[in-house]
Order: structure tokens, then sequence, then C-alpha cells
């Protein structure tokens, strides 16, 4: 008896941030897509899906967050493992190197970005003296400047979740198949990356919801034309003042989402299991 | 008589019985640079000559009118300024009392276009920001002159647009509407045309500072925008002109108002007769470079130059009705963010 009154009892402060963060809200947000003038309505939906516009922003949104979580993997895994596998002294300051960038302001980080990708930049001016690109061509205001940003503010959450998962493998399990005659690149694919799948679920999961429900960096380096959805919400709310349309995408960006997240999930939970 | 009611009527004695004993005045301004030039321009001149106090609330234009429609009953502002054109909805609500001439003689030296609303009870224009070219003097030898100029093919690469979340931005594709055919009715026309602009290779921004990157840093020669941008602009070391357009000049007119259900109107017709006096204007143009309305404004050369300045240009001067623009917003902004989409 006390056993279960001491759970509850340590659930509590959890439970009831839960409730009153983000279950209450998020019933508010759902009633507030379907109320109208004249009570229940589905009018905001059908407006979402009149034309190819919106639906146009929800797959760019999905796309985009798709293709950074990808990069994020193919990035972090090579580095979370050797981060996981190297002296402490190294991985300390590995670690460090990671965390780092989480220290400055998101905004920050993308203005610096901005000045590498704009016209005169950088990186889009090496690309013009290369010979690929018009005398216009810059990188800023296109999916791929959305793309390099986020995955520069996104990549610390990836190799995080694979380094926690990474560390607690046995590294003998990596002997015994390199002694049995398996290549390095053999191991990591029939050793370590089914056994990090949890640590990689967890990251995509991470990654993924984080961009698809970003718009700091996708409006600042996508610019005006090349919406995604947290953006057009952002717009409803602050200019517009269209807050049950903004209530209704809002909705949507949270089904498409769950929608890819619960196989994604019971994926993770099988091969933990 | 409800509790609410009684409660407010209490608020509105308490209230109305404070500026018998001390001359005070409480009026909202708009932050940052500007509420600087508001003090130095303005309010300094008025505490100084009347010794009475004055309590600024920061409160940008839709928060202000929010506010003094919340205390209807018990008005806490004397004198309320506004950008957005909320004087209009705020004197047909009965939120506004109108100006007595007597009380404030240099209504007399506005121009007529800067008091149309008087009678109704709206105050007026004591300054307005002007919306035309904004082009790179180093870059352009021969400077732009009217709003066609935008559409030239030649200019697109280098041209910058402002989205319509932007205030000035929301002026520019009007007045870019209308030079093309379209009326407040039907905004198609200007759409068309900034699709075709930015088919062509203009950048469209957001934000204020972008523009000023797009100049500093990216190839930007033309932007249709403020003058008082442009003085940022220029203050920031580029060498950046402003041009109003030869179609006519749409502007956003910055306005005093008298709040009703309020004691001391003497004393905050005082303050606004100060602040439509020449010298005030002079100084608040001197400073951020808006229009002055008062007819007898004399200007330095070098401000003049950079300003809608003088009778004949300031009669050019436009006003897009802030009542139309406010009732489309939502769906001009939705067709806006189709029309540019990629």
């Amino acid at each position: 008896m006390t056993d279960r009154r001491e759970t509850w009892l340590l659930l509590a402060p959890g439970l009831l941030l839960l409730a009153l963060g983000f279950l209450l809200p998020i019933a508010r947000m759902l009633a507030l897509s379907v109320d109208g003038p004249d009570g229940f309505t589905l009018s905001a939906f059908a407006r979402f899906f009149q034309d190819g516009y919106y639906p146009s922003i929800l797959w760019r949104t999905v796309w985009l967050a798709s293709i950074i979580t990808a990069i994020c993997a193919v990035i972090g895994f090579p580095m979370a493992y050797i981060m996981a596998r190297c002296n402490p002294t190294l991985r300390l300051w590995l670690v460090m190197l990671v965390i780092l960038p989480l220290m400055t302001s998101v905004v920050i980080r993308t203005f610096g970005w901005m000045v590498l990708l704009s016209r005169s930049g950088l990186v889009s001016r090496t690309i013009r003296d290369m010979g690929f690109g018009g005398r216009s061509f810059q990188l800023m205001q296109t999916e791929t400047a959305i793309v390099i940003g986020m995955v520069q503010v996104l990549l610390p959450f990836m190799v995080l979740s694979l380094m926690g998962v990474i560390g607690r493998l046995d590294p003998r399990l990596e002997e015994a198949a390199r002694t049995m005659g398996c290549t390095f690149l053999g191991t990591m694919r029939s050793v370590v990356l089914p056994l990090a799948v949890p640590g990689l679920v967890a990251g995509s999961l991470l990654v993924f919801t984080l961009a698809a429900s970003s718009f700091v960096t996708p409006s600042l380096l996508g610019g005006a034309r090349l919406e995604v959805l947290a953006g057009a919400v952002y717009k409803n709310v602050t200019q517009t003042l269209d807050w049950n349309f903004a209530a209704a995408q809002a909705t949507i960006l949270f089904a498409g989402i769950a929608l890819i997240l619960v196989p994604y999930l019971r994926l993770g939970g099988n091969r933990h299991g | 008589m409800s509790i609410t009611a009684r409660l407010a009527a209490a608020a509105a004695l308490a209230v109305a019985a404070v500026p018998a004993m001390a001359q005070e005045l409480t009026i909202n301004s708009f932050g940052g640079a500007y509420e600087q030039a508001h003090r130095k321009c303005v309010i300094d001149p008025f505490i100084a000559a009347t010794k009475a106090k004055v309590n600024i609330v920061t409160a940008y234009s839709a928060d202000a009118f929010a506010q003094i429609r919340a205390q209807k009953a018990a008005p806490q502002y004397d004198v309320i300024h506004f950008s957005g054109g909320q004087e209009i909805v705020a004197a047909k609500e009965g939120l506004l009392a109108p100006l007595d001439p007597k009380l404030v003689p240099n209504l007399a030296k506005i121009y007529d276009f800067a008091k149309e609303g008087l009678a109704t009870g709206q105050g007026p224009a004591y300054q307005i920001a002007a919306v035309g070219l904004v082009y790179s003097a180093d870059k352009m030898k021969t400077p732009p002159t009217k709003w066609a100029d935008l559409l030239k093919p030649e200019y697109s690469e280098h041209l910058v647009l402002t989205d319509i979340s932007n205030g000035y931005g929301m002026i520019g594709l009007l007045m870019l509407n209308k030079i093309s055919g379209g009326t407040l009715d039907n905004i198609k026309p200007g759409l068309d045309a900034i699709q075709k602009l930015l088919k062509q290779g203009a950048v469209m921004v957001s934000k204020s500072p972008e523009i000023q990157a797009e100049f500093a840093q990216n190839g930007a020669w033309l932007a249709p925008y403020a003058s008082d941008y442009a003085h940022t602009l220029k203050v920031a070391g580029l060498n950046v002109k402003f041009v109003p357009g030869a179609e006519g000049t749409p502007a956003s007119f910055i306005t005093t108002n008298l709040v009703a259900g309020r004691r001391n109107t003497e004393l905050a017709s005082k303050f606004i007769d100060i602040q439509l006096s020449a010298p005030a204007q002079a100084c608040f143009a001197d400073a951020l470079r808006y229009t002055p309305t008062n007819s007898e404004t004399v200007l330095s050369a070098e401000v003049a130059a950079t300003v809608v300045y003088g009778k004949d240009a300031a009669a050019g001067l436009m006003r897009f009705d802030p009542v139309a623009i406010e009732a489309n917003r939502s769906a001009w902004t939705e067709a806006f963010g189709k029309a540019i989409a990629r």
C-alpha cells in the first residue's frame, strides 16, 4: 500500500505539469480548432485543404524534418560511436564540443548561417567562384539553407541520445565479432547498429519533432517565400489574429507528427524488448 | 447600477480628483529611439512650459487602443498616439474627444489632409511616415523617380521587397497594386506584379534589418520603403537615399488624440499644441526623418533633402483606408502567401 502511495506521490509533480502544461493546452487547441461563430464547425480544416497551398506547406514541413533527421543520424552515428569508445578525457572534450553550441541562442547561430549563406557570404561566393550557380546565386532563402541550419542546431540531440546507448554496449561483443572474422564495417552493421536502434529511435524522435515544430530557423534562413507549418501558425496567431485557423493548423501538424511517430515508436519498443 | 459600474464610477472620481491637486498627464509613446525623440522634442518642452508631470506608458497602437477601449468607463490616458489608423475606430466608439481649436492654436497651421477627421473626433496627424523609393546612390547613377521604375526588369535582381506582415510592406504592395490598375477591392494586379518581380530575381524579406543586410552585403540597389528607414541606413554608413515616387506617396499617419472623459482637457490640449508646433516637428524630422504636418515647419537643407517636405510634396501624400486594410488583412495575408510561395 505505502509503495503505491509513494509511487503516486513521486509521479504527482510530473503528472500535474503534464496535465497543466500539455493536456490542458492541447485540449484548448483542439476545441479552438473546431470552434466557429455558430458553435462546432470544421470550416478551418476545410480551408486548410481547399487548395494545394497549405497541404504543400505541410508536405514541406514533414519532408524537411525527415531529411534533417536522416542527415543528423548519418553524421551523428559515427560521431557518437567514437565518443562512446574513446578515452574519457577526449570524450569529455568531444561532449563539450557537441554541447557548447546549445549554450548560444538558436537565433544567434542562425544569424551566423545567414552571413555565410547570403549572396556575398563565404559559402555562396565559393560556390559561384567554382562555376556552379548563376550570377545572383545564393543559398539563403532555399530549402538547403534550412536543412544546413537545422542540422547544426539539432545534431547534439541525436549524438547525445546515441552516445548514451552505444556507451552501454559491451565492447566484448564487437571484439567477439572481429575475432570471428567480421570486418570493422561488418561489425558496425550487424552488431553495433542493431543494438543502438533504441538510441537512434530516441534521437530521431527528438530531432524530427523539434525540426517539424521549429519556426525561427526556417523563417530566418528560408525567408518569407518558403513557409513551414509552424511559421504559418505563428503568422495566424500574431498577424491576422485568426486563432481558429491557427489551432486547426496546429492540430494537423500535431496529428501528422503523431501519425509518423507511432509506428516509429513501436519499432524502437520491439527492439528494446 | 451594477457593482462594476459603481467601481468604475468610483475609480473615475478618484482619478478625476487627482489633477486638481497636481498637474499630471498620462500619454503613450512607442519606445526606443522614437520615445527618446518624443521626450526631447515634445515632452521636455511641455514640462518646461507647464511644470506638469508626464507619465509615459510605452504601448504600441494596437495595445494602446485595446487599453482605452477597456478603460472606457474610467480612462487613464489623457493623450493617446496611434500609427495604424486606430483613431478612426476609436472616434467612432466615442473614446476620443474633439479638439477645441481655441485651446490648440497650432491646429490652424496643420495641412488640411492631416486633420481631415477632426470633425468626427479623430486627432490630427503630427507626423507622417512616407513610403517611397529607397535606393543606393552608389549603384544607381540615374536615380529612380517613379513607382513604375520598380517594375523595370533590369533592376529586379537588385530589388528588395518587403512582405505584407510589415506595415510598410503592406503599403508598398497596395501602391504597386494601384499603379498596376488594382483597387482596395481587388489586389490581384499588385500580387501579379510582385510575383513577376520575384520571378525576375527580386528578393523578399520580412523585417527591416534584413533590408539593411541586403543593401550592405547582398547587392541590393532599390527597395520601396519608408523615409525614416532610409535615414537609419544612412546613419549605419550606407550611401542610401530616399525619393518619393511620382505617382504619389502613400503614407502612414501618426496621430495625436485627446481621450474622452478626462478632466484636464486644457493641459492635454496644451500638450497636443506643443506637439503640433513647428519647432517640435522640426526636431522630430531631424531625429527620425518623419514628414512634418505643420505648414510652417522649417527644416535644414540636409534634413529637407531626405524627407517629403513642403506644401506641394506633402500634398502628394496619400493614405490607404486603414479600415479597409484591417477588414482585409487576413484574406490579403493568405493571398499574398500563396502568390509568393515557391
